[in-house]
């Protein structure tokens, strides 16, 4: 077990650095070794995760760890049911992705450095989920930062991808600070930064909660920036000019995955600091609703799967506010597999239409591509929450814990379990209304004037979509298994009340925009721009210019006071050296005459003082 | 005869040579002045070695090493003046100056442009 543990985190790094080494040379090798390396991290931590799916013994081992300094930084692996079922999702969209990606950047000249790219970011995720000690953890955190910056720009060319790609950046490195120092925190007040003995001794209580509250507000803050919540949403919308793969990947699998991973590998700390969970749930009810108005009114299909995210993210958030942790968990993993399949189905339909991801573009399009168009169906439907999909079982899991909390809760303040309620019925419905609208904008009526010939996506493109679908279809039969995530982990999901209720609820409001679809056609509803809340202009009031202020007064400081000492030396030594040049005017009579004078002077010195 | 008359004449002779050597502006005329010069000193020698009555005669030794190495010179002295000649057309010592310090901007004004690449203030 040890070494399948090591080759699950080593594979995706060797995979970006031979892809690294040899995929400059020869762009089918880097195809052969990318996808390949990939196939081999899948077995593997296929394997490893079977084993672990549902054990009670989770495999805990240290592999090195540093002598000298208290508490020790280790090289330390857990591997729970929960981190099975992350491994299981990361490695299998980073798989399929790779596989996707094949089709979709065949002519990219800069398909060797993305694809090595995307494997160390895979490795990075991977890190996180196994990781066992604060300090690893924050490595794979920050290298997923880095490698979406990198895979953000990867058509640097375009001002937009250049400015996502800082923005991304720039919002996670800013919130991941909370991590930073929730980690000293931690370490400090438990003298040890293995996050598994940290948990067990929470769980045992050996500190008050009063000790608590700081490092679980620390830990959310970081986790909002990684999941694009509210303040911090507004970098994952930005991001879309990134390659379609590459979103499919950030927004199933690795990056917000992690964020809400985190909470759910540190649940007994927030358990423990209700303040930060209180913090979460009023988070996630703004950000859900917010998100979901924004996906309403997008006229860009990667910007409304781009919103869908955060608001789905921001139910697994509730959810956990709500101490839902399997359901939260749960839908963490439907999501990632209709996510990934929305997100592929998307780059096929932007392919078909010739780069363009404008929904003003599409249209008409589902005879066309016809393979894309029932796998895009069947994810627009799961993220509906359409019977019996995938995330009709885990969003209403969602929705009746948070009932649950509200009703007879004790983890966080009524009035906002009520509000994360209320902002989850609503989002259910606003949910249904912007699928429905994205999928018959793309796939019904007319196709626009002007429109360029449309070439369905190569078999590569189409294979994967199917493979995600099986999941999105079939993922509810997980609920059947008890105790998948763990054998204490098996509280009933499926309320057969709550289930009927939100079907009528999809069925009205699918009905609704159907009919608003026949009788309005393609402007269903106004396009009215919801006001953005100001979150930007503050960042840029705030943050941006000050340090532009503080950029230009030290550059100031340089110019016109260190760099004035250099420059007064350089110009004294010229004055003075310009002074003595003139002696030297290049006559030999004069410089003889010089010494002869001064030969004379020395005499006549010398015959005086001696 | 008195030590001083020799040493009159030579200092006069020596006095002579670094007026020439100083004001002349013919390069033949230079190398007099320094000829002068060089017999001022050998003038000197053979007055101190006989005054001294040296048994080894080193002052009449020294002066015939002068007048060989004075030879020698006027000899290198004299090819130089005239590959000045050839290469300038004159030998006036004073409009001899390309080895004097000059800005770059200047260097263009110089009459013999195959000298310029010497110059260290130029990078060619």
């Amino acid at each position: 077990m040890n070494e399948v543990v090591l080759a699950v985190l080593a594979v995706p790094f060797a995979t970006a650095l031979v892809t690294v080494l040899i995929g400059h040379h020869s762009t089918g090798a880097a195809k052969g070794i990318s996808v390949g390396g990939s196939a081999i991290g899948l077995v593997l931590a296929w394997a490893l995760a079977l084993a672990h799916l549902g054990a009670a013994e989770p495999f805990s081992r240290v592999f090195a760890s540093t002598d000298g300094i208290a508490p020790p930084i280790e090289l330390a692996a857990y591997v729970d049911p929960l981190c099975a079922a992350m491994l299981l999702l990361a490695t299998t969209v980073a798989f399929l992705v790779q596989v996707y990606s094949l089709g979709y950047l065949e002519h990219d000249p800069r398909y060797p450095s993305y694809t090595a790219l995307v494997s160390l970011f895979t490795g990075a995720m991977v890190t996180v989920v196994t990781a066992d000690d604060l300090w690893m953890l924050l490595v794979g955190w920050e290298l997923m930062g880095a490698c979406s910056y990198f895979l953000i720009a990867h058509h640097w060319e375009l001002a937009d991808a250049r400015a996502g790609a800082v923005k991304a950046f720039l919002i996670t490195r800013t919130a991941d600070l909370g991590l930073l120092f929730a980690i000293f925190v931690l370490g400090q007040r438990f003298g040890s930064y293995r996050i598994s003995t940290i948990m067990a001794a929470i769980v045992d209580g050996a500190l008050p909660r009063d000790e608590l509250w700081l490092p679980a507000l620390l830990v959310a803050v970081a986790v909002m920036g990684k999941s694009a919540q509210v303040p911090f949403h507004t970098w994952l919308p930005d991001a879309m000019p990134g390659p379609t793969p590459i979103s499919a990947l950030i927004h199933a699998a690795t990056m917000v995955a992690a964020g809400v991973f985190l909470v759910a590998r540190m649940y007994p700390l927030f358990l423990s600091a209700p303040s930060a969970l209180t913090l979460l749930a009023g988070v996630a009810a703004v950000t859900m609703f917010l998100a979901a108005l924004y996906a309403l009114v997008s006229s860009d299909l990667k910007r409304v799967l781009a919103w869908s995210t955060v608001s789905q993210l921001a139910y697994m958030f509730g959810a956990l506010a709500a101490g839902a942790w399997s359901a939260a968990v749960l839908h963490l993993m439907a999501h990632g597999a209709f996510k990934a399949l929305l997100f592929l189905a998307a780059g096929s339909v932007v392919h078909a239409v010739g780069g363009s991801t404008s929904m003003d573009a599409m249209g008409g399009l589902r005879d066309k591509v016809p393979d894309t168009f029932v796998t895009m169906t069947i994810g627009f439907a799961a993220l509906a929450g359409v019977v019996p999909l995938v995330g009709f079982f885990t969003k209403d899991a969602v929705i009746h814990a948070a009932y649950e909390e509200a009703a007879h809760g004790r983890l966080v303040w009524p009035w906002v379990a009520w509000l994360l309620l209320a902002s989850m019925v609503l989002t259910a419905v606003l949910t249904v209304a912007y699928s429905m609208r994205a999928w018959l904008l793309v796939f019904f009526g007319d196709a626009p004037r002007g429109a360029v010939e449309v070439h369905d996506a190569p078999a590569v493109m189409r294979v994967p979509l199917v493979l995600l679908a099986i999941p999105t279809a079939l993922g509810g039969l997980v609920l059947i298994v008890p105790g998948i995530l763990g054998p204490d982990r098996d509280e009933n999901l499926f309320h057969a009340s709550t289930s009927v209720l939100m079907t009528v609820l999809v069925v009205a409001s699918g009905t609704v925009v159907v009919w608003l679809w026949s009788r309005r056609g393609r402007e269903m509803w106004g396009r009215v721009s919801v006001p953005h809340p100001p979150i930007d202009v503050v960042y840029e009031r705030a943050l941006v210019r000050p340090v532009h202020g503080l950029a230009a007064l030290v550059r100031a400081g340089d110019r016109d006071v260190i760099d004035a000492y250099a420059d007064g030396a350089a110009a004294s030594t010229r004055g003075v050296g310009w002074l003595f040049r003139r002696a030297q005017n290049g006559s030999v009579q004069g410089y003889l005459m010089v010494v002869v004078v001064g030969a004379a002077a020395i005499a006549v010195a010398a015959g005086v003082l001696a | 005869m008195p030590l001083w008359w020799p040493l009159l004449v030579a200092s006069l002779l020596f006095a002579i040579g670094v007026y020439g050597v100083l004001v002349r502006r013919n390069a033949v005329l230079v190398l007099m002045g320094v000829e002068l010069m060089l017999n001022a000193v050998n003038i000197n020698f053979v007055a101190f070695d006989a005054q001294l009555r040296d048994v080894l005669h080193g002052g009449q030794t020294f002066a015939l090493f002068i007048i060989v190495i004075a030879a020698a010179e006027i000899g290198l002295a004299l090819a130089i003046v005239l590959l000045v000649f050839r290469t300038h057309g004159h030998i006036e010592v004073d409009d001899l100056r390309e080895l004097a310090d000059r800005d770059v901007g200047d260097l263009d004004k110089l009459d013999h442009p195959g000298e310029r690449l010497d110059h260290p203030g130029r990078v060619s």
